[in-house]
């Protein structure tokens, strides 16, 4: 292969950077070792190159990061605000404040603070504590008063059932006991028996008496219908 | 390259620290290329803060596709760097090469002998003398491919050259910095 001085210069980066084939490899060489003007050429880029390999980065100013950070996102400490800020965004910082706003909501609510009048007398913990005393007091006395409305109201409605489900029999004759009825009857005791008459009767009185008490309760009752 | 995806993506988000991050990433090679070009240290650190302001405006331009996040940047620098050079061409005509500090080039050389470290601090100085002296395109061909290690592919991407003028202005570009070494008095051992 015949080599140039102007194919040496023009292909001079590819052989530096090992690119040429063998075939122009050895062309190359050949020539340059025979030509007084490409030796040197070679010999001296080789040596730029290999000076710009041993080139080391230049360390910047410290402050250049700074200076760089302050132009694009502002003053440092306005970035540390930003950054506190950002982090009150985390969902879970979100949901503790929710929640601890919830029990302090429901804890005052409690305790009788109006939120349409608030006095700052009522927030002293005297009036806290008085008004949270009145509260469960008043909370704990509906309740009694509710739980024993509705041992009424079912005591009612089984002593309503019992007499319902006693038999229209012709009175002295004793009708036989079917297993149904054995079942319903927890003390196993006749519906007929004398006794057991006695306590109907019982029941009626006690019922007038009832409506007497509770006039509340006459009325749902009535608009019950009594299977 | 994928990390500087991700910080991207955060950066355009609005998450300052993701940004904070890519400076401290890209702040010591985006400098050196600066410097490089320049010669000068003030300047490289202007043109660098520079580069970076126009980054984070155009942050949004930016897409992975097209290439890595460090091409991109390299070739925002680029045309940063030649704006400049056309800029200030009149004033630097007037400026002699030799005004410029001596930089001491970096921590690493610690390890090395006084006379070998002086003897490097002076060829470090005068090719970067002689970078300065070349053209801006054979300049920057030179700089991106034998200072920045940087591939013909992405040396093509940041230029927006054919590959074959790539590899042309770099061979160009080697050639003429060793002429002018040469000039200079500086041959190989």
């Amino acid at each position: 292969m015949n080599w140039t001085c102007e194919q040496t210069e023009a292909r001079l980066s590819d052989y530096l950077d090992g690119l040429l084939e063998s075939a122009e490899q050895i062309a190359f060489d050949h020539h340059v070792n025979a030509c007084e003007r490409c030796t040197p050429l070679v010999a001296s880029v080789s040596h730029v190159l290999g000076t710009l390999h041993t080139l080391e980065q230049v360390e910047p100013s410290p402050l250049l990061i700074n200076s760089v950070l302050t132009s694009t996102l502002g003053p440092q400490s306005w970035r540390k605000a930003k950054r506190w800020l950002r982090n009150l965004q985390s969902p879970r910082f979100i949901y503790s404040v929710v929640s601890v706003a919830a029990t302090l909501f429901v804890l005052v609510s409690a305790s009788g603070f109006s939120w349409k009048k608030p006095k700052l007398a009522d927030l002293a913990p005297a009036s806290i504590y008085r008004s949270a005393d009145r509260q469960a007091h008043r909370v704990y006395a509906r309740g009694t008063k509710f739980v024993s409305d509705l041992r009424v109201v079912y005591e009612i409605q089984s002593r309503l059932r019992q007499d319902n489900e006693i038999p229209t029999t012709p009175e002295g004759t004793i009708p036989k006991s079917s297993p149904d009825q054995k079942r319903d009857r927890t003390d196993g005791t006749n519906p007929l028996s004398p006794r057991q008459q006695n306590r109907a009767n019982g029941i009626e009185r006690h019922l007038e008496i009832l409506a007497a008490e509770f006039p509340i309760l006459s009325g749902s009752m009535g608009e019950r219908s009594i299977p | 390259m994928e990390q500087d995806a991700q910080l991207v993506q955060q950066c355009l988000q609005g998450d300052g620290s993701a940004w904070e991050q890519l400076v401290r990433r890209h702040t010591r090679r985006i400098f050196n290329i600066c410097y490089r070009f320049t010669g000068n240290r003030t300047e490289a650190e202007d043109l660098s803060q520079d580069v970076f302001l126009r980054i984070y405006r155009t942050l949004a331009s930016y897409r992975s596709a097209h290439g890595g996040f460090a091409t991109w940047m390299t070739s925002v620098t680029r045309n940063l760097l030649i704006d400049h050079y056309r800029r200030t061409k009149r004033d630097r005509i007037t400026d002699s090469l030799d005004d410029a500090m001596p930089v001491v080039e970096n921590k690493e050389s610690a390890g090395r002998r006084p006379d070998e470290q002086a003897l490097l601090g002076e060829l470090s100085s005068q090719v970067q003398s002689a970078l300065t002296r070349l053209s801006p395109e054979l300049r920057e061909a030179v700089i991106l491919r034998d200072l920045q290690q940087l591939e013909y592919g992405e040396i093509q991407r940041v230029l927006e050259v054919p590959e074959g003028t790539v590899k042309s202005r770099i061979n160009r570009g080697r050639i003429e910095l060793a002429r002018i070494l040469q000039q200079m008095g500086v041959r190989p051992a």
